[in-house]
């Protein structure tokens, strides 16, 4: 239940997002699905005992590679979906927690968010960097179209 | 086709141009560039572009003398209309829909598109807030005061931080604004877990175009601007959470050291 009602969340605030990027409005219910899935994606490999670094990585690859499937389907910048999906997978939580544990004068713990945040980026940076690679014949029937 | 080079590489650099300030990647600034001026009669071997984050360089040579120009580029908010605009654009010029005028006046029309009305930006800022809330566990007390904390900050952005302040300072009022506002909506009574309230109200500063267009400019092979956009990206975390700090330092002091 709760997942759900984190799904639907996450769903508004990509196309809340997708919004203030200028997103074109036809876009939204995939940006939204892109979006939710991705991140309920990561909430649920959680509870399966992943840490959020893990789970994040491989809910970052299939918002990615989602997100190039739908360009070509829609014939539009990938970016589009990009975007927008990854917003819910940024650790804004943790910088947060960072600044709230030093402020608080618990050094050690404001450390651990830190690196955390750290980890979790990195895992999105790789996770990203990664699924562009694939090459876009797997994904294109036509030659010369940009992903 | 054919065109005089001049005119088709000053029409490929305003397309460059509008890209890349609307958040498009170097990797398809280059791309659309190179498409429209080869299917207009300039190829590969009579014309260099070389594109940063912030400016194109272009430079061609025909049989009536040479073209150099620099286009220096202010990335400003994402305007992904814009993009997904020119994009068909692009593919519309290599199906031969197009003469050079015409794409010149589409690229005109394209510029001059307008931006998502002021008031819809504002509300979609609150409601982005309201959400992240809710997915970092806020209640419904907390995502009302989310809500409301998200709507100022985006009215701080577009007629403040945005026209009037740089990056750093913009951040960081914002991320102070925010703090305060749901500091004080807590005293007053709406809300009871600050944390999950300020998170969801921050999510609106975080700077995602950056953050993913730079991952994708370093997996392209462009470091130098991909590096800028990832450090564009860590500046701003970093203002954020430097002003979220900021106030909660000076509630302390106020409070006599309670805190949550």
């Amino acid at each position: 239940m709760t997942l759900f009602v984190h799904f639907l969340a996450a769903a508004t605030g990509t196309v809340a997002f997708a919004l203030i990027f200028d997103v074109p409005p036809k876009y939204y219910p995939l940006c939204a699905l892109i979006g939710g899935a991705g991140f309920w994606l990561a909430e649920w490999l959680m509870t399966l005992g992943l840490s959020q670094t893990e789970s994040t990585f491989l809910a970052t690859i299939f918002l990615t590679l989602s997100s190039r499937i739908c360009a070509v389907w829609r014939k539009c910048p990938v970016t589009v979906f990009l975007i927008s999906g990854i917003i819910p997978m940024v650790p804004g939580a943790r910088v947060y927690w960072t600044a709230y544990y030093l402020v608080i004068g618990q050094p050690g713990r404001a450390l651990s968010e830190g690196f955390t945040a750290l980890r979790v980026a990195v895992a999105i940076v790789l996770a990203i960097a990664l699924t562009l690679e694939i090459p876009n014949k797997f994904f294109h029937r036509k030659k010369h179209d940009t992903p | 086709m054919k065109y005089p080079t001049d005119e088709v590489l000053e029409t490929a650099l305003e397309a460059g141009h509008i890209l890349l300030e609307s958040g498009a990647e170097i990797f398809r600034v280059m791309e659309t560039m190179r498409r429209i001026s080869r299917y207009y009669g300039v190829d590969e071997d009579h014309k260099e572009f070389y594109i940063l984050t912030n400016a194109i360089f272009a430079s061609g040579e025909s049989s009536h003398g040479h073209f150099a120009k620099v286009q220096p580029c202010r990335v400003r908010d994402a305007r992904l209309s814009r993009v997904v605009a020119i994009n068909q654009l692009s593919r519309e010029i290599e199906q031969g829909k197009h003469t050079l005028p015409q794409v010149r006046a589409e690229l005109a029309r394209i510029r001059n598109m307008p931006d998502p009305p002021r008031a819809l930006q504002i509300f979609a800022s609150g409601a982005g807030s309201a959400a992240f809330c809710c997915m970092f566990g806020g209640g419904v007390s907390e995502c009302i005061a989310a809500f409301l904390a998200g709507l100022a900050l985006y009215v701080f952005v577009l007629y403040v931080s945005a026209p009037h302040m740089s990056k750093i300072s913009g951040n960081l009022i914002g991320g102070a604004l925010v703090t305060l506002l749901c500091v004080l909506f807590r005293s007053a009574g709406l809300g009871q877990d600050l944390n999950t309230m300020i998170i969801g109200a921050i999510i609106p500063l975080i700077p995602g175009v950056s953050f993913t267009n730079g991952i994708r400019d370093i997996a392209d092979g462009d470091y130098i601007s991909g590096v800028v956009r990832l450090l564009d990206t860590l500046l701003v975390f970093l203002c954020i959470a430097v002003g979220v700090g900021g106030v909660f330092t000076v509630y302390r002091h106020i409070s006599g050291g309670m805190l949550i």
